[in-house]
């Protein structure tokens, strides 16, 4: 986490997320039965009035989980959020300056955790819902599933209020201590970052493959490491040349190398770092046994490399389709 | 008030009838526009993916709600007083969420007698979704 806002978050426990809300509808039929629809809830006490008398309830109800959903601001509220959110920090409520100090801190993203409601009783049609919202705790930094996180909790107190609830939102706190609460609702999340996921590693640069060097590489593809040979001198050479800087003959046959040798220098790549690889990258130069040297990659620890170590070949094979040698340390075995 | 609840209605042990729904991305949309809830996450398919989400992906209201109906048709609509979930793991469209609903226990509050309710949503497979627990009062 690149910033620790752990004391501005504290100094918002305990705040109200902003004056109490209105309701943007009455508790009203149609919303129950799109809810009660969207649930496959065929319960007739949400559509039949005569249906919730015989139950008890005096007519049709809101089915409880419904609580929340009279406050929530819409699609036009939604929008409105999400375009001005970050810009006018002087109008943010205390659940907004959360959300962006959460931000700020790196943890960006959401989830819901844990929802806890109470009914005090069933909301009917008619009826005025008014909303206050407090920030009730903002945990520590923790490491989660999801990745490191704070987990917040708010609490939403739900009353019923009449037509004289004040507009004003500055009133509406004491309008709400002589209105009768219906419901409350903790709601926790788990802001966190999301753990990057390493991003797949591009495939190693390929050879150019040239008349004088193919054989190289398809003797590789066949799991052989070919070493170029003077037909004249029989000098060996490595890397393939078209003449032989012995005694300059043009003409070249192959041998099939064991593979086995020692390392006769080596180097530790850690910068410039080429994302196709792993660093620190040791690069060994290769005596062979048969009599020449090669470069290729080893998988000794960079930390105990040593000039001098018996090594062996072996041939893999790299984003599906490049075979390339890579010395193992020759324990003997 | 609500039609009451007797406490033989509600033995400990006892479960109430399971439902059984195969999420839809149009269950979605509906349960958007019936909560207000519009995160895209939940109906815009494009986002979602783009967000690294396998596809949309339902609103944890949506399970809780789910969840109540088999509640609230056992114990009656106007008895239930809390109903507490944790939100285990998602639920995906294709998916078949399956609800569990049995009663633990009685006890004594403020002069009232509650039942409690260990209630879960699972999908078919027995992933859980949705745990939790749940109350209503029982009148005499």
């Amino acid at each position: 986490m690149s910033v620790d806002h752990s004391e501005a978050l504290a100094a918002l426990v305990g705040m109200s997320t902003g004056f109490p809300t209105v309701a943007l509808d009455l508790v009203n039929e149609p919303m129950i039965r799109h809810w009660a629809e969207a649930m496959g809830d065929t319960n007739p006490v949400y559509f039949d009035a005569v249906a919730g008398v015989t139950a008890g309830l005096g007519g049709i109800v809101a089915p409880p989980t419904m609580l929340q959903a009279w406050s929530m601001v819409g699609l036009t509220g939604t929008l409105k959020r999400e375009s001005s959110r970050g810009e006018k920090k002087d109008l943010e409520n205390a659940n907004d300056t959360m959300m962006r100090l959460l931000d700020e801190e790196g943890l960006t993203s959401v989830v819901a955790t844990n929802c806890e409601q109470e009914y005090d009783r069933p909301l009917r049609p008619g009826e005025r819902i008014a909303m206050r919202a407090t920030i009730e705790t903002i945990s520590d930094v923790k490491k989660t599933g999801l990745g490191v996180g704070r987990f917040t909790t708010s609490l939403s107190e739900f009353f019923s209020v009449d037509e004289s609830f004040p507009s004003d939102p500055s009133l509406r706190d004491a309008a709400l201590a002589k209105a009768e609460r219906v419901g409350t609702m903790r709601f926790r999340i788990l802001k966190f970052a999301p753990q990057a996921s390493a991003p797949a590693k591009p495939p190693r640069p390929k050879p150019a493959l040239t008349q004088d060097n193919a054989f190289f590489f398809e003797g590789l593809n066949e799991g052989k490491l070919l070493i170029q040979r003077c037909t004249a001198c029989a000098t060996l050479r490595h890397p393939p040349l078209p003449a032989c800087g012995k005694c300059e003959s043009l003409e070249w046959d192959t041998i099939e190398s064991k593979g086995s040798g020692e390392i006769y220098s080596f180097v530790v790549v850690h910068y410039p770092q080429v994302p196709s690889f792993d660093y620190p990258l040791p690069i060994a130069l290769v005596a062979l046994d048969e009599g020449t040297r090669i470069v290729a990659n080893v998988s000794i620890d960079p930390e105990h490399i040593a000039i001098g170590q018996r090594v062996i070949a072996r041939i893999e094979t790299f984003d599906n389709d490049l075979s390339l040698p890579v010395f193992d340390l020759d324990t003997g075995a | 008030m609500a039609k009451k609840l007797t406490a033989s209605d509600v033995p400990i042990g006892a479960t109430a009838p399971e439902l059984r729904h195969v999420l839809t991305r149009t269950d979605l949309v509906r349960y958007a526009g019936a909560s207000g809830d519009f995160n895209p996450m939940h109906h815009d398919e494009v986002k979602a993916t783009g967000a690294g989400q396998p596809s949309v992906f339902g609103h944890g209201m949506l399970s809780m709600g789910f969840l109540a109906t088999a509640i609230t048709s056992y114990v009656g609509v106007g008895n239930v007083a809390e109903f507490s979930v944790r939100f285990a793991k998602q639920t995906w469209p294709g998916e078949e969420l399956v609800t569990q609903v049995t009663v633990t226990g009685t006890r004594e509050e403020n002069g009232t007698t509650l039942v409690d309710l260990d209630v879960r949503l699972t999908n078919a497979e027995g992933e859980e979704k949705v745990l939790g627990n749940a109350s209503a009062w029982i009148g005499e």
